[in-house]
């Protein structure tokens, strides 16, 4: 616990964290706004209050995934910026076993990104109630909470494979770039290739657009859960692996 | 106590660490001598658990570093003081490091006082001089209260002030029956510092011996120090 408690002092008190936290959540929430406006604008004026509500949580979560990019860096950055400045080696001294300093930074960004996706979650659907209130939109229908849970999932996993590729490719740069090509590029590639489909299942993107409702199922939703879970888990699993072998050529 | 039995690292084709056996015992100061790219750096990252030897042992009050349960509380080390992130404030870079290790946060006020930089505690590291950031590193190393020390140059950058008062400081901590190794290569500074020296070159042992063996009346240090290291050129 101590680990954690120290993870956490690090991350808040650099300034980069808050940076890459106001960034991703202002331009999201705006985005959020302005998307869920025009949503609503062109509703059947049949629609149930449950449906309504369901187009807020939707709306609302397409906004929050388009965070994980500012989230994501700030993986990367968490622990590409102590190789680079070497402080890595005074975190390893503190904390000599590697794995339990990977798993303190994993816990503490991953209530960053629960936080984050919160902060414009909460105000953005407030928001959409507001402007869909002649709707007379219901709480939350049973079918949200799989949105919810999708979307939340996605931006921590995002947010964890950049800690991941930080952790294994050292430098913030080639990280950053690697989650890009991972979450942006290849599922963009995937659906110009005659078999795409079959890649893109395996892609976190996918799966986390079908649980958001912003593609169409072709899996299960827990197999679309367990997916995307993996890319944050196999990630850091690998992570765990190179940190343990001894630092190359010093 | 540091023992280091039979040390080997092998990083591919050069051998960095060769078969070094050798104690450090408490209570006095310890200087770890050789020329740049002697082993010295290599030795006190084997010793801290940075790196795995590929033969041979290194412990700390008989037991690996990687062994030991809040390290900070029983060694202390500083190994490059410009190794720091410039955002922090040197408080809350004094501050994750406690609490990293169970160490109380009030340690800090006293620490950045000993070692001189309290009216920077408030203000980031990025723009401390490098004589600033081996104080800091200090601060960091002392911050467990340590019976070990273990200092890879903390002279570098200092001002002839600062060296002295970091040799006086080394020798306080000596005195209070601390476990002392610091590495260097200035030798007029280990001279007047180190009470007993281990000297490298190529990542072998050259010499173990308490200074006043070493350096015989009439010569200087430098001038054993060249002996030792001329006697071992092959």
């Amino acid at each position: 616990m101590s680990v954690v408690a120290a993870e956490w002092i690090k991350l808040r008190t650099l300034r980069s964290t808050w940076w890459a936290l106001g960034i991703g959540v202002l331009v999201s929430l705006a985005l959020t706004v302005l998307g869920a406006s025009t949503v609503i604008s062109r509703w059947d004026p049949a629609r149930t209050s449950d449906q309504a509500a369901m187009g807020i949580v939707v709306a609302v979560y397409v906004g929050v995934i388009l965070a994980q990019l500012p989230l994501g860096m700030l993986g990367a950055m968490t622990i590409s910026g102590e190789h680079a400045s070497g402080m890595i080696d005074t975190t390893f001294v503190a904390a000599p076993s590697r794995a339990c300093v990977l798993m303190a930074k994993a816990a503490v960004l991953s209530g960053a990104a629960v936080c984050g996706s919160l902060l414009i979650a909460v105000p953005g659907y407030l928001y959409g109630r507001f402007v869909a209130a002649e709707f007379r939109p219901s709480l939350l229908p049973t079918g949200a909470w799989t949105v919810i849970a999708g979307g939340t999932l996605m931006i921590v996993v995002t947010t964890l494979l950049g800690l991941a590729l930080g952790a294994i490719l050292r430098n913030g740069a080639v990280a950053t770039m690697a989650l890009v090509a991972i979450v942006l590029i290849l599922p963009f590639v995937a659906r110009v290739l005659p078999w795409g489909e079959q890649i893109n299942r395996f892609l976190p993107t996918y799966p986390a657009l079908q649980l958001i409702e912003q593609a169409p199922d072709i899996m299960p939703t827990w197999t679309a859960f367990t997916v995307l879970a993996a890319w944050a888990v196999i990630p850091l699993l690998i992570a765990v692996i190179a940190n343990e072998r001894s630092r190359p050529g010093s | 106590m540091i023992e280091v039995t039979g040390l080997t690292k092998r990083f591919k084709r050069t051998l960095a660490v060769d078969d070094l056996s050798f104690t450090v015992s408490p209570g006095r100061i310890t200087g770890f001598l050789g020329a740049n790219g002697a082993g010295k750096t290599t030795t006190m990252r084997l010793l801290l658990g940075l790196d795995q030897p590929t033969a041979g042992r290194a412990t700390v009050n008989g037991m690996p570093y990687r062994d030991l349960k809040r390290p900070l509380t029983h060694v202390g080390a500083l190994l490059d003081a410009t190794a720091v992130q410039g955002g922090r404030r040197a408080e809350q870079h004094l501050w994750w490091l406690a609490r990293s290790n169970g160490i109380s946060r009030s340690r800090i006020g006293a620490l950045l006082e000993l070692v001189g930089l309290a009216p920077a505690g408030g203000k980031r590291i990025g723009g401390f001089s490098l004589g600033m950031k081996q104080r800091l590193g200090l601060a960091a190393a002392l911050l467990g209260d340590p019976e070990v020390l273990v200092l890879d140059e903390p002279t570098n950058g200092l001002d002839p002030e600062g060296i002295r008062w970091m040799r006086a400081l080394l020798k306080s901590l000596a005195a209070e029956g601390r476990t002392v190794l610091v590495s260097s290569h200035l030798m007029s500074e280990m001279a007047v510092t180190a009470d007993h020296l281990i000297v490298v070159a190529q990542g072998r042992l050259l010499a173990d011996a308490a200074i006043t063996e070493l350096v015989r009346p009439g010569t200087s240090l430098e001038d054993a120090f060249m002996n030792v290291i001329g006697r071992s050129a092959p």
